[in-house]
């Protein structure tokens, strides 16, 4: 599986989505993107990359894009 | 009446945090003993008690003045892949001065361990509990000084007050994931922190109290395991103060 498709794969399952919603979710777009859900993607993230993000990284992660922008840069997650 | 449950606790070189590392050890827990620096009978007495008791008790090392060793110890405890039951908050400084002898860098120190790295710790530790959907539970010690104030005690109260202020507003975040947030009040207790105070001091506390002698360690402990323990379940946001009745 690559990193993108783990990535995907973590919003998928966290937020009980399809592949289709991902592009331009937003932190708060959904119902299940919620404060709560927030941390469960974190910890799914971390969970699936082997990281542990950065409290500031952990607020900036505010969409599904910047998401991958956090892992690039900030962890050397290539996708 | 802790067995299976893997708890992390801070502040275990000596005094509360050894204590409760016995206990847990004695009770079952797996225990990750956090200390500020390595220490060779300290690795024994970690060694003794996963010997005695068929649990693991593991030193971790980290300095709470240190943001970066503080990840780095978190991340030890991620990469252990084990869900986390408890996590104790022990660990804390005390550097007694009047008010207007206090320094700028004994207040920012007093609130960098008693306060600020509490909380960045445990937000590592909360986002562990939240992978495995653990129901946790989170303790950390403040002082009756929170509650009564103590002469020379202006920075060490105020960053234990600061304490209960935070674990209110994070019972009520984090119930709804299962974790529950409590305080404990400890108040004059034998320990090498108290043994460091005059006897005049010491003898004054202690006849504030309706049982009038120093608390022990163990009796400390013994809170942290009911409260990290399932007879606790439905406690939560709450101070319990282990004080002899302290008026």
């Amino acid at each position: 599986m690559t990193n993108l498709e783990l990535y995907k794969k973590s919003f998928c399952e966290t937020f009980e989505i399809q592949e289709d919603a991902l592009k331009g979710l937003v932190y708060q777009g959904i119902p299940s993107w919620d404060s709560v859900g927030h941390m469960n993607l974190v910890a799914t993230l971390e969970e699936a990359f082997d990281i542990m993000m950065d409290t500031d990284d952990v607020i900036d992660l505010s969409s599904y894009e910047k998401g991958i922008e956090i892992l690039k840069d900030h962890y050397d997650i290539g996708f | 009446m802790l067995k299976e449950k893997n708890v992390v606790v801070t502040g275990c070189l000596q005094g509360i945090g050894k204590e409760t590392v016995k206990i847990f050890a004695e009770n079952g827990a797996n225990i990750l003993a956090c200390a500020y620096k390595q220490d060779d009978a300290f690795e024994e007495y970690c060694r003794l008690l996963t010997e005695d008791h068929k649990v693991r008790v593991e030193p971790i090392y980290f300095d709470m003045m240190d943001n970066t060793a503080i990840k780095a110890a978190a991340r030890t405890i991620q990469r252990l892949k084990i869900e986390i039951h408890g996590l104790v908050n022990i660990a804390g400084i005390n550097r007694d001065a009047y008010f207007n002898m206090i320094t700028e860098q004994d207040m920012h120190d007093t609130f960098q361990v008693n306060f600020f790295s509490q909380m960045i710790f445990t937000q590592y530790i909360v986002k562990i509990m939240q992978r495995y959907k653990t129901a946790g539970s989170i303790v950390f010690t403040s002082s009756v000084t929170a509650f009564d104030g103590n002469a020379g005690q202006v920075c060490y109260g105020a960053s234990k007050a600061a304490l209960v202020g935070a674990m209110k507003s994070m019972a009520l975040e984090l119930g709804a994931a299962g974790i529950r947030v409590n305080v404990i009040a400890p108040g004059v207790i034998d320990t090498p922190m108290t043994r460091s105070l005059s006897d005049e001091i010491i003898d004054d506390r202690i006849k504030k109290m309706d049982i009038p002698h120093l608390g022990e360690t163990e009796d400390v402990a013994n809170m942290f395991m009911y409260l990290i323990s399932d007879l606790s379940t439905h406690v939560t946001g709450q101070t319990i103060r282990v004080d002899g009745g302290m008026r």
